[in-house]
């Protein structure tokens, strides 16, 4: 890796389903690169390959060609184990239904990904009380996921992501699942930990309102790399919404 | 068509899940079918047995002292005369081996005591008479002609074959006056007549029994053939009074049928234990149904939901989740019957172990066969119908709904309140009364069902704090991911709840099996050490003149000699019914050298009870007896004797389980006196200090074996024979419990199959952020070792007390008085098996678990 702030690298990624008879490229050779801060999101139509990518940087599926290099690991020499647990060091991941586990409280569950790696949370207790503090949860911290709204679970959610410094977090449609207010103020969370923590972060959605938030934004389409737009950090964001409205446009999404 | 489409598919869908489910429906089936087809075979070995040997006759005279000494045949006179009956046919009945045999192998033990294995069983008969009475079916050469002198023999051809003896060949028995030579003339099939003594069997001219048994002018049984007009049962009953009052109360008239009752009863509570059981486990089988049906509702919401939009009546999706119920129950109960004919074959081998005789071919008796099956389908259905209710309320909007908490039952949240009353009032009602006087123990069972209820219903309230004490040790033993797993039992709280319970039931029911094994044990040892005293036992084919007792105290090595006579006699119980009862005849003085009675009252003065007893008119009564009639110490017992009914001191009570504990104990010099008896039917012998066992063994069988025809026995080999005899007689209770456990085992796959399905996309999720498979195996095996620990402590504690419970109840029942015996090693089993259970039930559900991919789970819905 050449660049030392470079995070996440993937080069020439291919990934292809077979379905009986037919075979679909999902993704047919997808150069992506991610740098320390930054904060990436990914558009495309519904079988553009967004997802699929969004895996493949994960960890949670294999390329048919080409390669991911996350926090300087080739994840296509891992296998099953050693890639689960370079996705528990490196990877956070929020998804479009919370996932939150139903038994544990906030801030257990924002705690999950070190007690899974077998470590005392106490000694996390600092950092937690922070991602506590940027998430506003505070006062809802001994609250279980049903006594919480959509929007505070998401954002427990994003805390636990956040949680164990991952080189990267990984968001799949992040609002999907939220109205519009509630939307604006996960993807203002999201800003702010790119902005404060130098957080790198990847986002998939199909709403050009969440992208807008991001510093560039990747547009897909049939599996390949169609327009890229770059956003300074001074753009307001009705500007930056515009700016993505008109590349989708353009590309007659 | 509806059914063909949708509950089919369904079923068919499922295979595991069906299979799991029909698992408890198959065993509880094959059980109670099982125990049933025996217990008729049982029942029908027996009166068949009696049936058989005694033909014809319509009523059986025998001697009311029952001592097998018989009664003058001028009594044949009395009977001949009088109306209404066609023929009055004598015979003598005589014990004896064929000389080659002598001395037989080894001591043939029995529920119903011990006897001498190997033994040829003779009625001495009046042939022309006996062919009216008994059908003899002739195999080979000619039967018995009439001349009653002849020293001539028809054997079972069973009998002959395996002696390879051929019609012609002259045999050799051995008599009270040496070995006596017979010509076999015929061979008679092991039909009829030929299954007494199991086909070791033979008939003799009657004067020829009588001059070789030295018991001229004697017969043992008349068989009454009654007249055509008076075969009605009224008329029977009239003659048969009529022919008591006649001969005397000296005499016994009876049905002939009712000789196999006193069998047959005994295995009573052997057969209510076995029953009981069975219905526990189906009891679990039904919770394994319950719980398979509530997770098939629950995973199928939205397609009910669905379905209800679509137009499906609440009526019609709720038929669909019964019919799915009975084609279930169908399928179940048809493998289940498969199963317990296979299961009755071993059960029937085993029982036919404990009554000491072949039961006969397997058939199915159709009563039972119906029952099983209509058991089996009814506890589906019922199981199957809160299910199919809930199944009924799903509106058409959780179709569409995406995912929600669905509602906690009333019962689940607001269960312990009707539980904990009932689960301290069903165990006072147990402790307080203990239901003795029901033999079939019907209303207590019930109270046990509710008591096990009533702990069910307590289960889901304390699952949080089963949760929270055991946090510390699950982490432990499955680290981190192991607590997110054991915290999961309070999510699906109902699930939870079944699993338990039914772990909860068959840890139960392993320690009531353990505990009442062992007590019976304990104090069976301490009696077995006592009535198997000393360190030889000698017994003879045939009974040993008194002289044998005197012979062998001499021989060198042997320090005492105490002889043994059982004799069956007859006793007046206190409200003046005569019982069959044996009478152990014992030289106190020779016995004490030897070994010592079990005193029930541990303050009993030994000697002075001893003493009372060698003075003569005294006896030992058996704990049972004194239990069950309420006679102490001091009191009188009425026997019949040669001389009339005598009465006896009871000298002390004494734990004695020979004949079911229907035993006296009386002294050797009253046994002369009042039952003309003086052979022996065993010696105890106790050998000097320093002397080696075997070697004396030796020196006896090398002087005395063969001339007196005895098996000598090392009491340590006995005793071990006879503990195996017992624990067979207990296995089927072990073999019922742990078949609980297993049913209860398929429950916990069940649910955590389900729930592991339920939260598959959960399971991606802790995936994705970093959980390892094996993490995922040990968060599955964590939620399954609490639901272990929880029934295991709870079933422990039912266990423990329901053990009691019956142990008392059994006492009350029968008269044994037993010491209560918990084994620590049955406790330990207990929750290593419950946890050991639960924990490989969850290999296939973890394995899944573990399985799960990221990606399709994340877009689980």
């Amino acid at each position: 890796m050449d660049d030392q702030n470079t995070v996440l690298e993937a080069s020439a990624l291919r990934k292809q389903y077979d379905l009986g008879a037919v075979r679909v490229d999902a993704l047919a050779g997808v150069d992506f690169t991610v740098r320390k801060g930054e904060f990436v999101a990914i558009m495309g139509p519904s079988g553009s390959g967004k997802s699929t990518l969004l895996h493949l940087l994960g960890g949670l599926d294999k390329p048919s060609a080409g390669e991911v290099t996350l926090a300087g690991k080739r994840l296509s020499l891992l296998n099953d184990q050693q890639s689960t647990l370079a996705r528990r060091h490196n990877v956070g991941f929020v998804f479009q239904f919370f996932n939150l586990l139903p038994t544990l409280t906030a801030e257990e569950n924002i705690t999950l990904p070190i007690i899974i790696d077998g470590k005392d949370p106490g000694k996390f207790a600092e950092r937690l009380n922070r991602l506590l503090d940027l998430v506003g949860l505070k006062d809802r911290r001994r609250h279980r996921p049903d006594q919480l709204s959509g929007g505070e679970q998401q954002r427990v959610a994003i805390a636990r992501a956040l949680i164990t410094e991952p080189a990267i977090v990984l968001a799949d449609e992040p609002t999907g699942n939220l109205d519009s207010k509630t939307g604006s103020i996960i993807m203002d969370l999201l800003r702010r930990s790119c902005d404060e923590l130098e957080q790198a972060i990847v986002e998939v959605t199909h709403d050009p309102r969440a992208a807008a938030y991001a510093d560039r934004v990747v547009f897909l389409r049939d599996g390949s790399v169609v327009n890229t737009v770059h956003m300074p950090k001074d753009m307001p964001l009705p500007q930056r919404v515009r700016c993505v409205m008109d590349a989708m446009e353009t590309l007659e999404m | 068509m509806l059914t063909r489409m949708i509950t089919l598919r369904s079923i068919r869908s499922r295979p595991l899940r069906t299979l799991l489910s029909m698992f408890g429906i198959v065993l509880g089936v094959a059980g109670i079918l099982s125990i049933g087809i025996t217990n008729q075979l049982a029942l029908d070995s027996v009166t068949r047995l009696f049936k058989d040997t005694s033909g014809n006759s319509s009523l059986v005279v025998t001697s009311a002292t029952n001592d097998n000494r018989g009664f003058r045949d001028r009594a044949l006179r009395a009977i001949d005369g009088m109306p209404g009956i066609v023929a009055a046919v004598p015979s003598v009945h005589v014990q004896t081996v064929l000389s080659q045999d002598a001395p037989a192998g080894t001591l043939d033990l029995n529920m119903f005591g011990a006897g001498a294995g190997g033994g040829l069983m003779l009625y001495g008969i009046d042939p022309v008479l006996d062919l009216q009475a008994r059908p003899y079916v002739l195999a080979e050469g000619r039967f018995l002609n009439d001349d009653i002198d002849a020293y001539e023999i028809v054997l079972t051809s069973a009998y002959a074959s395996e002696k390879e003896i051929v019609v012609g060949n002259k045999i050799s028995i051995l008599t009270p006056n040496g070995p006596m030579r017979l010509r076999v003339v015929g061979f008679m099939k092991k039909e009829g007549p030929g299954q007494l003594n199991n086909g070791a069997f033979g008939v003799i001219p009657i004067r020829t029994a009588q001059k070789l048994f030295n018991r001229s002018g004697m017969i043992d049984q008349v068989d009454i053939l009654a007249s055509e007009d008076r075969k009605s049962s009224a008329a029977l009953e009239a003659l048969k009074a009529d022919l008591q009052t006649t001969l005397g109360e000296d005499y016994s008239v009876v049905f002939p049928a009712s000789q196999g009752k006193r069998m047959t009863q005994m295995l009573n509570s052997y057969q209510i234990g076995l029953n009981f059981l069975s219905g526990m486990a189906l009891f679990v089988g039904a919770f394994l149904i319950y719980n398979a049906f509530s997770m098939t509702v629950v995973e199928r919401t939205r397609e009910f939901g669905m379905l209800r939009t679509v137009g499906m009546t609440r009526r019609q999706v709720m038929l669909q989740v019964l019919v799915e119920a009975l084609v279930l129950g169908i399928l179940g109960s048809g493998l289940g019957v498969g199963l317990g004919i296979f299961m009755a074959g071993g059960l029937s081998q085993m029982m036919s172990g404990l009554v000491g005789s072949p039961l006969g071919d397997l058939a199915i008796p159709t009563e039972t066969l119906v029952t099983s099956i209509s058991v089996g389908v009814i506890v589906t259905l019922l199981a199957a119908l809160m299910p199919a209710l809930q199944a009924g309320r799903v509106s058409p909007l959780e179709a569409l709904r995406v995912r929600g908490n669905r509602r906690e039952g009333l019962l689940i949240r607001w269960g312990w309140v009707l539980g904990a009353p009932l689960l301290v009032i069903s165990a006072i009602i147990l402790i307080r009364n203990p239901f003795s006087y029901d033999v079939q123990f019907r209303l207590g069972s019930i109270v046990v069902m509710s008591l096990f209820f009533g702990g069910t219903l307590m289960i889901p309230a304390s699952v949080s704090i089963w949760e929270r004490i055991t946090r510390p040790f699950i982490r432990l033993l499955y680290g981190n991911s192991g607590r997110l797993g054991s915290s999961n039992v309070r999510r699906a709280r109902q699930r939870t709840t079944l699993t338990v319970a039914a772990l909860m039931v068959g840890v139960a029911m392993i320690l009531v099996v353990r505990g009442m094994t062992e007590s019976f044990k304990t104090d069976l040892d301490d009696w077995m050490n006592a009535f198997i005293g000393g360190d030889m036992f000698v017994s003879s084919s045939i009974n040993m003149r008194q002289d044998v007792w005197r012979s062998l105290e001499l021989v060198e090595g042997v320090a005492a000699a105490s002889p043994i006579r059982f004799v069956e006699i007859k006793w007046l119980r206190p409200d003046g019914t005569d019982e069959s009862l044996i009478f152990m005849g014992v030289d106190p003085v020779a016995y004490s050298r030897v070994t010592r009675f079990v005193f029930a009252d541990k303050n009993t003065d030994e000697a002075a009870a001893m003493r009372r007893l060698d003075e003569g008119g005294a006896v030992f009564l058996s704990s049972v007896l004194s239990e069950k009639y309420g006679l102490k110490k001091g009191d009188s017992v009425q026997i019949k004797t040669r001389t009339g009914v005598q009465s006896f001191e009871i000298a002390a009570i004494v734990v004695d389980f020979y004949n079911q504990g229907m035993v006296i104990d009386g002294s050797w010099n009253d046994m002369r006196r009042y039952f003309k008896i003086n052979d022996i039917s065993a010696l105890m012998l106790k050998v000097e200090p320093g002397q080696d066992v075997d070697g004396v063994k030796q020196r006896i069988l090398d002087q005395y074996g063969k001339r007196e025809h005895l098996t000598v026995e090392s009491n340590v080999t006995l005793k071990a024979r006879v503990t195996g005899l017992m624990r067979s007689a207990f296995s089927m209770f072990d073999v019922l419990a742990y078949i609980a456990v297993i049913v209860a085992s398929m429950g916990v796959v069940n649910t955590l199959m389900m729930n592991v399905m339920e939260r598959t996309q959960e399971i991606g999720m802790l995936r994705g952020v970093g959980m390892t498979r094996w993490q995922v195996v040990q968060m599955v095996l964590a939620e399954a070792g609490l639901l272990g620990i929880i029934g295991g402590v709870i079933g422990l504690v039912f266990g423990i007390i329901l053990s009691r419970i019956f142990l008392i109840a059994m006492m009350a029942m029968s008269g044994y008085n037993i010491t209560y015996q918990m084994p620590p090693q049955a406790v330990i089993t207990a929750l290593v098996v419950a946890i050991v259970v639960s924990q490989i039930a969850a290999l296939l559900p973890a394995r899944r678990a573990a399985r799960i991919r990221i990606l399709e789970a994340i877009h689980y819905e």
